[in-house]
């Protein structure tokens, strides 16, 4: 039984890649077991989702906390989640990535495998750029980088599955088969380690009133881009911070916007209401080539 | 430096867990600006019930108590009765629910909550479906919508019936206050959050909260959204008091709707005939509220003598 | 003290008035009304300081009490059959929110057909919601314990919410000599309720709240090691209100002349009144056969159960409501308890008395005649039409 975990993020088709590819295994003749992990849904949050695929019935219905694979569908995730938690020696880790696959930030007792199913996907039309629906591409890769489905399943199950656009689908799944790279187990990794910063255990309340402010609870992980300020041409009219449905715009003492990284969702709203436009919204450094 | 038009303070904390460019958590950020810390609050199932971040963290800085769907008029009435029971004094209490919790499912206890002029604010943040369920019709659905379970496909082209009033609904009954607020519109939310804090007994608020995966559209566009809904006429900004209407956004002409519905993914399959229709729809309305405004409008001067006016 | 004629929902409301709860709230439907009817006109005259708030239903009647309590507030509300089923999900979030209310229920049948007579599915039904549950048999009892159930509720240790049933007419409408307290004793035996894990204005702080997997399986472990403290609390709660008032009523399962009885019936509510007298009786013929009472169904006594069950070959179990299981609520309950136990007797079920039929003495002294033969551990319905009469076409 090979089982996989995947990682991305609400709205971005997790949830649909592992039930594809449970359908895509079910073509190749094989039993397949799919669910998602239920927690807050909201689009940009980090998910999860499971597949299993064996010879025969699956015997197990817990989640997945030993994955043969994981994969990643938003690098951005790499630095704010743990993804390789419980992943097994010699596993699999398969990120959608526009980096050298030796330069991703991962542990090198794992095989470790890159797509850059953004770029794919987007020339394929699937998604906007903020959003890219990469999910097809992705499971491309892992039919080459795993072995678990095979490339012709794939395509049969997109055509069955999908209900929008099944051919640029199908043709993003080929491309991401066909340009995903891999490097085995104990290559070195080049990147510089990341110093993700886990949210800090709870301490419990005496009793059944939740009383520990919201405030230390990273949403940082939910963005893809982030406003960039050209604070030169700011004229301080405080519309930023006004709008933040995050309230993670704050002042400083000259009245200048300060974005609070830790909280910022990248929602665009301060670079759309600034007036004279000198809020940019770019990309993270880990989506970033 | 542009001087605050809304307070510094904050009582929503960031960490929240409302999606990127969310209309509701907006709402709330405004709300509580008016309000102050000396409020407690009820909120429903709905968004914020998620939103809020789960035990032992709390995104408000205020005291909040959970409550089933359909029962938040109850709950703001049992907070008002302890705390004039228990002599604690100077504060707000507050329901917060959705449209489902508002209008459909929490209709009833909303209603009993009115007629008994219970002492509480009432706000309705309409992001026009069960969104936290994934996005299904409610009552306060736009006709025409497409949601998960009014879906546009063969002969059906999103919600059949027309959006539920839920204003007209509240004043039958007679409330001490009650105004439509948009977060677009930060000044008039705030200033109606703290009429509705200084009034007394049984007040409403209608905010209108766009949703970005509900409604579908980019989460930037929020703002952009909510201001094209008032300025269109769609959702007009007004206020009732003891019965007098007061418009508190002047529309010159109207924008046109087209604007509004193009942004929207659940209206994409719309005619240039379904937005003709809008527009007429929202032209009546928005004479209805001109003349609601005139006619319940205090007289400036006493009314003349019989007999003058007569001659 | 002052001994007063009462009927049971006077001594009801009688006794939330000493209690001095605080906030009242509830929507009218027989046979409840006339608690609520003489709480409101306490409250208007102002011999009891509360605010009372007439709900549109019954559902917002326990929400109002249950958001008051999340404030700290000594709350009551009431309600019989319907009214208790429509509550059905606010019975959870009380429990959960763990707000020591009171709940005077009435015990009435459920429709359909519509029936008010005495029945107790409205209650049994809802055994598994975190309430605690007393079936008193008296109007004594039943002002002793609303006192009771919330000094026993707002234990520290507990802070469960509590109902206090009366068998509907048997009780809510019989007029009979009752002895109320003064206001000075019920004081000092109850003092204002003490607040603990309550919301504060002006604090942040939710009650409610959500959670997953992670937090979810402690709350509920919480509500059960509340449940089981109830066992020792009551013992102390009885002391307490008998050095107060010299009354006591035998804790959660009180026996009576069923020391080396041969059978012993096991009752709820006002049955066990008539089954007394005919205990005495029966006993007055020769005939070893003995009482015990279900005074709280939740918590389950089951420890009480099984010690009398070590000392009695043949129990029989009254349940006064059809419950679609093996057997009557009562009876299985009372087979799960002495499962674990090296002696088993034999268990009869009986149904009696459901949807307000009389439970007369002649009826208590056949299931005893029967427990006595040879009964087998089927259940009986008692005093059924004749099927000529009785059955559906």
């Amino acid at each position: 039984m090979i089982e996989i975990r995947f990682h991305g993020r609400g709205g971005q088709g997790a949830v649909v890649a592992s039930e594809l590819l449970a359908q895509a295994a079910f073509l190749d003749g094989r039993e397949p077991q799919c669910f998602p992990f239920f927690g807050v849904e909201r689009r940009g949050a980090p998910v999860t989702a499971y597949a299993r695929i064996d010879d025969r019935p699956v015997g197990v219905r817990t989640s997945i906390v030993n994955p043969d694979v994981v994969v990643v569908l938003d690098p951005g995730l790499l630095a704010t989640t743990p993804v390789c938690d419980g992943l097994k020696d010699g596993g699999l880790l398969l990120v959608n990535s526009p980096r050298p696959v030796e330069r991703l930030a991962a542990p090198d007792s794992v095989r470790r495998a890159a797509v850059d199913a953004t770029a794919i996907a987007v020339a394929h039309g699937l998604g906007s750029r903020t959003m890219p629906i990469v999910n097809t591409t992705v499971l491309g890769a892992l039919a080459r980088a795993s072995g678990a489905v095979s490339l012709e399943a794939l395509g049969r199950a997109i055509d069955r599955f999908v209900p929008s656009h099944p051919e640029a689908n199908r043709a993003a799944a080929s491309d991401g088969f066909a340009s995903v790279r891999c490097v085995d187990a104990g290559v070195p990794s080049s990147a510089p380690p990341t110093a993700w910063a886990p949210t800090a255990p709870l301490v419990l309340p005496d009793g059944p009133i939740a009383t520990v402010p919201s405030r230390s609870i990273r949403t940082a992980a939910w963005r893809t881009l982030t406003p960039s300020i050209d604070l030169a041409r700011c004229t301080r009219c405080n519309f930023c911070w006004k709008y933040c449905p995050d309230d993670a715009v704050e002042l400083d003492a000259r009245g200048y916007p300060v974005i609070a990284l830790d909280s910022c969702k990248g929602c665009g709203i301060c670079a759309q209401v600034c007036p004279p436009k000198t809020i940019a919204m770019v990309a993270t450094e880990e989506t970033a080539p | 430096m542009a001087k605050l038009t809304i307070p510094a303070e904050e009582w929503m904390y960031r960490g929240h867990a409302a999606c990127p460019g969310c209309g509701p958590a907006l709402a709330m950020r405004l709300l509580l600006k008016g309000l102050g810390p000396r409020t407690v609050m009820s909120i429903p199932a709905c968004c914020w019930t998620v939103i809020g971040t789960p035990y032992p963290t709390t995104a408000l800085g205020i005291a909040l108590l959970d409550n089933p769907i359909e029962s938040t008029g109850a709950s703001i009435a049992g907070l008002r009765a302890a705390l004039d029971a228990l002599r604690i004094e100077d504060v707000r209490v507050v329901g917060f629910a959705g449209d489902g919790g508002t209008a459909d499912i929490g209709l009833q206890a909303l209603s009993g909550m009115l007629e008994r002029r219970t002492d509480a604010i009432f706000v309705m943040y309409d992001n026009e479906g069960y969104m936290n369920t994934g996005v299904q019709r409610s009552s306060a659905t736009p006709q025409g919508a497409w949601t998960t379970t009014t879906p546009v496909e063969g002969p059906r082209r999103g919600k059949r019936e027309a959006k539920k009033e839920i204003m007209s609904i509240v004043l039958a009954h007679h409330p001490a206050y009650a105004a439509t607020v948009n977060p677009a519109f930060p000044e008039d939310f705030v200033r109606k959050a703290e009429k509705a804090r200084d009034a007394r007994g049984p007040r409403f608020l209608h905010a209108l909260t766009p949703c970005p995966p509900g409604w579908k559209f980019s989460s930037e566009e929020t703002i952009e959204l909510g201001r094209l809904a008032t300025e269109t006429g769609l959702f007009p900004l007004y206020e009732v008091e003891d019965g007098v209407y007061r418009i508190t956004r002047r529309l010159g002409t109207l924008k046109p709707v087209d604007e509004y519905v193009r942004l929207q993914g659940r209206f994409r399959h719309w005619e240039p005939e379904d937005v003709r229709e809008l527009s007429e729809e929202v032209r009546r309305g928005w004479e209805r509220l001109l003349r609601l405004e005139r006619e319940t409008a205090p007289a400036v001067f006493p009314k003349p003598p019989v007999a003058i006016a007569a001659a | 003290m002052t001994r007063e004629v009462l009927s049971g929902n006077y001594a009801q409301a009688y006794a939330v008035r000493l209690a001095r709860a605080r906030v009242i709230s509830a929507y009218p439907i027989t046979p409840q009304t006339t608690i609520v009817e003489k709480l409101s006109e306490f409250v208007a005259s102002g011999e009891l300081d509360a605010r009372f708030v007439e709900v549109e239903s019954e559902h917002s009647a326990l929400q109002v009490v249950v958001s008051a309590a999340g404030l700290g507030a000594r709350t009551y509300t009431a309600t019989s059959s319907q009214g208790l089923l429509l509550m059905h999900e606010l019975l959870h979030w009380a429990s959960g929110m763990r707000a020591p209310i009171v709940m005077g229920v009435v015990n009435r049948a459920v429709a359909p057909p519509w029936n008010i007579g005495a029945d107790h599915t409205d209650t049994i039904a809802q055994r598994d919601t975190g309430w605690l549950q007393f079936y008193p048999e008296s109007n004594q009892e039943v002002l002793d314990t609303v006192l009771e159930a919330y000094r026993l509720a707002e234990s520290p240790e507990v802070r469960l919410p509590a109902m206090v049933n009366e068998d509907a007419f048997y009780l809510s409408h019989t007029y009979e000599p009752v002895d109320v307290p003064t206001p000075e004793i019920v004081d000092r035996f109850l003092p204002p309720r003490e607040s603990h894990a309550v919301l504060r204005p002006g604090v942040a702080a939710r009650l409610g709240s959500f959670t997953g997997p992670d937090h979810y399986v402690e709350f509920r472990h919480e509500l059960a090691r509340a449940t089981e403290a109830v066992g020792k609390r009551l013992p102390e709660v009885e002391e307490e209100y008998r050095r107060f008032t010299g009354r006591s009523h035998g804790g959660a399962f009180p026996t009576y002349r069923a020391e080396g009885a041969d059978a012993v019936l096991v009752t709820m509510g006002t049955t066990s009144t008539t089954a007394r007298t005919v205990v005495d009786e029966m006993r007055a013929e020769g005939l070893k056969v003995g009482l015990a009472k279900l005074r709280m169904f939740r918590p389950f006594p089951d420890d009480a159960v099984r010690e009398l069950a070590g000392s009695v070959d043949r129990l029989g179990v009254v349940d006064r409501s059809y419950t679609f299981g093996p057997a009557g609520a009562a009876a299985t309950e009372v087979r799960a308890a002495i499962y674990p136990t090296p002696h088993h007797p034999l268990v009869a079920g009986f149904l009696a008395g459901v949807g307000g039929r009389d439970v007369t003495p002649a009826h208590v002294r056949r299931m005893f005649e029967e427990l006595l033969g040879n009964p087998g551990e089927a259940t009986r319905w008692e005093d059924l039409l004749p099927a000529e009469v009785g059955a559906h076409g």
